[in-house]
């Protein structure tokens, strides 16, 4: 009885968050699965979805002027509800949709509540279809992908750009994850030496990470132009001008050395809480048997610091292969783009959300199989 | 000993180096701010150049000068007037305030129910849930974003907020503090009569007030600087969010420098003001916590 209590109250309490998780990502990624293999297109889905007002299509297309003394006979003459639909509705329909259309639209009893002005409101296909079709209603109930098959997985593997994309990602994460941490840890050395002025320095490297990175992109895009700041500081050493982000072999770096910039400060207080557990003792102890500078860092501190390094490494690399906001703002040319930003247009603006999806599954597997390689290689402390 | 000070000497010139090219960007962007759009010489309107170096300032005068032309506030004022700025701080507000209420109550539910209730299936249903980490969001968002236009949610509060009440790093931050109150707590409230929903309410969840805090603080933060979803829920201009305004001072024939600097400047302030005030949540809690797992 206790026990069948508690078992209640356990899954009430998680409830909500099984809901959101299970709408938001689990769901998603069945859905993805599934879209990966159609041609989904998002404005066909859109075609169900805009509403119109119903008499007003129906004077346009009938070309009334004046709803007085109409003859309905001479209207039902004049409509065809396939041509009604596909080019003044805009809802585009395959052959056997047509045919059903042709047998089934009730087009008398549209005419009549046209003329009756029952019309007279705003409505979607998908109701139209509803109302005025004495049979297969569900037919248009919304729209239905086709079914491709593995068109789309064989459109990726052939498609240059994809895998250009997916280096681009893998690159940023490489390079990325450890010039942050070993600056992070730097960092956090140098503020551990019984320094002056701890809360200037710990408030200057974190203004960065607790900055939008949308701001932070702002802020870039203005040092990184033609006449910048950087430039003028590395024409300084002699080094000509470059337009960092126009020109593909130094827009990615660009945007690499900013997204350091962004987490090293975050990471920096992560490594430096570490190093404040670390017993006085046993530093003092290391200083006396000669172990003092590159020396106690190596073979003192990393080695205690393992649980901090390889959480900093896993958020790193998370951060990193998803990698978006920046590069949506900075990044102009599509040669530069990450999977993620390739993704993202793929589906929202080139309408390809069948393409996106194959390619966001691909995405999905590719990082999971990374996930369990770097499982078996470091077999670290767990945090999760 | 010698040695030891060089190390200082050391750690002081790279801290000093650091802290420059971090605040660089900032100060660039403050003085940019502040720099006029245009302004009258001998009478004929001229521009300003803002990528110039050095960027001559002199505090002398008054104003203050910069790129050798008086500073002036008037930016911060033009944002508000060009856009709905006053609007999307509305809306960030309301977005990055509901989120972070929902977070406080869902992700402490679940977080206390696997931190110290006993139920069948709990240990896979937390391993699931933290899988989901690992799943990059570029991979769920057509789905979502179907679902939202499905259920007519794009362009709506509730479409923005929705989506996010819940998440399982919040989960997870809340149940390591659960696990840190000692389960003798528990018992005695036990003993007393206190049932599950009385225990979790009023004897464990005061005792992590401190992991309340640098919840509703991460999650507030993060969502004030998220752009990514509002940029996918939203494409009315009234919808915006403070991210994602920005975008609206940069137009493919003109950038707006100084409007988009001081809008940027404006919507990091409130950030470096909670992390003064509350910087204690920072450093210690989450990330001790999180490491010793």
């Amino acid at each position: 009885m206790k026990r069948a209590k508690e078992w209640i109250a356990g899954y009430l309490l998680i409830l909500p968050i099984i809901a959101i998780i299970g709408t938001f990502i689990i769901y998603p990624i069945v859905a993805s699965v599934y879209y990966s293999f159609t041609n989904y297109n998002p404005l066909r889905q859109m075609e169900y979805k805009n509403t119109f007002n119903l008499q007003d299509q129906l004077e346009q297309y009938l070309l009334v002027f004046n709803m007085k003394d109409l003859n309905t006979r001479y209207l039902l003459s004049q409509f065809d509800p396939v041509d009604f639909i596909q080019t003044q509705l805009g809802i585009k329909i395959d052959t056997s949709q047509k045919s059903t259309i042709e047998k089934y639209f009730d087009s008398k009893k549209l005419i009549d509540d046209f003329v009756t002005m029952k019309t007279n409101e705003r409505i979607n296909g998908t109701e139209l279809f509803s109302r005025y079709m004495t049979k297969d209603k569900n037919m248009f109930a919304g729209y239905i992908p086709a079914w491709v098959g593995f068109q789309n997985f064989s459109h990726m593997i052939n498609d240059n750009l994809f895998w250009t994309t997916l280096w681009n990602s893998v690159f940023f994460a490489i390079v990325v994850t450890p010039i942050q941490t070993f600056l992070a840890l730097i960092l956090a050395v140098a503020v551990n030496q019984k320094i002056k002025g701890i809360k200037f320095f710990k408030l200057s490297f974190y203004i960065p990470s607790v900055t939008s990175s949308a701001a932070i992109s702002m802020l870039f895009m203005l040092l990184y132009s033609k006449p910048g700041l950087i430039n003028r500081i590395l024409g300084f050493i002699g080094i000509p001008p470059i337009n960092w982000l126009s020109n593909t072999s130094t827009a990615l770096p660009a945007v690499m050395a900013m997204n350091i910039w962004t987490t090293a400060g975050y990471f920096m207080i992560v490594f430096f809480a570490g190093l404040q557990n670390i017993p006085r003792d046993l530093i003092e102890a290391s200083e006396l048997d000669g172990a003092i500078g590159w020396t106690r860092f190596w073979k003192i501190i990393m080695p205690l610091m393992r649980p901090q390094i390889s959480y900093v490494v896993t958020l790193g690399l998370i951060g990193t292969l998803q990698v978006f906001d920046q590069i949506y703002f900075l990044i102009q040319n599509q040669q530069n783009y990450t999977t993620a930003m390739y993704i993202y247009v793929n589906a929202f603006n080139y309408n390809q959300m069948g393409y996106a999806s194959a390619i966001a599954v691909f995405f999905l597997a590719f990082i999971m199989i990374l996930t369990l390689i770097q499982r078996r290689f470091v077999k670290e402390e767990n945090y999760f | 000993m010698r040695k030891w000070q060089l190390a200082r000497k050391i750690s002081y010139i790279i801290l000093i180096v650091y802290a420059i090219v971090s605040l660089t960007p900032f100060i660039w962007a403050l003085l940019v701010s502040i720099a006029p759009m245009n302004y009258l010489l001998n009478g004929k309107s001229t521009g300003v150049n803002i990528m110039q170096w050095p960027p001559e300032i002199n505090i002398f005068k008054l104003p203050p000068e910069v790129f050798g032309a008086p500073s002036t506030l008037s930016n911060y004022d033009q944002v508000f007037t060009v856009t709905p700025y006053a609007r999307w701080i509305l809306n960030t507000v309301i977005y990055a305030g509901f989120v972070t209420i929902g977070n406080l109550f869902f992700d402490a539910m679940a977080g206390y129910a696997f931190a110290k209730l006993k139920f069948p299936g709990k240990d896979i249903i937390f391993t699931i849930l933290l899988g989901t980490l690992m799943v990059p969001f570029p991979v769920t968002i057509i789905p979502v974003y179907n679902l939202l236009v499905n259920f007519n949610l794009v362009n709506t509060y509730a479409g923005l907020i929705f989506p996010k009440i819940a998440s399982v790093t919040g989960l997870f931050l809340m149940r390591q503090f659960y696990m840190s109150v000692p389960d003798e707590l528990d018992e005695a409230a036990k003993v007393d009569g206190a049932g599950i929903f009385r225990r979790f309410w009023q004897i464990d969840s005061p005792v992590a007030l401190p992991a309340f805090a640098t919840l509703a603080i991460y999650t507030f933060m993060g969502m004030w600087n998220d752009f990514f979803w509002p940029l996918i829920v939203t494409s009315n201009k009234n919808m915006f969010t403070l991210a994602m305004g920005l975008n609206y001072f940069r137009t493919s024939y003109y950038t707006f420098w100084q409007l988009m600097m001081a809008a940027s400047l404006l919507m990091t302030i409130p950030m470096i003001v909670i992390f003064l005030s509350f910087q204690r949540y920072f450093v210690e809690t989450d990330i001790s916590s999180a490491v010793k797992g």
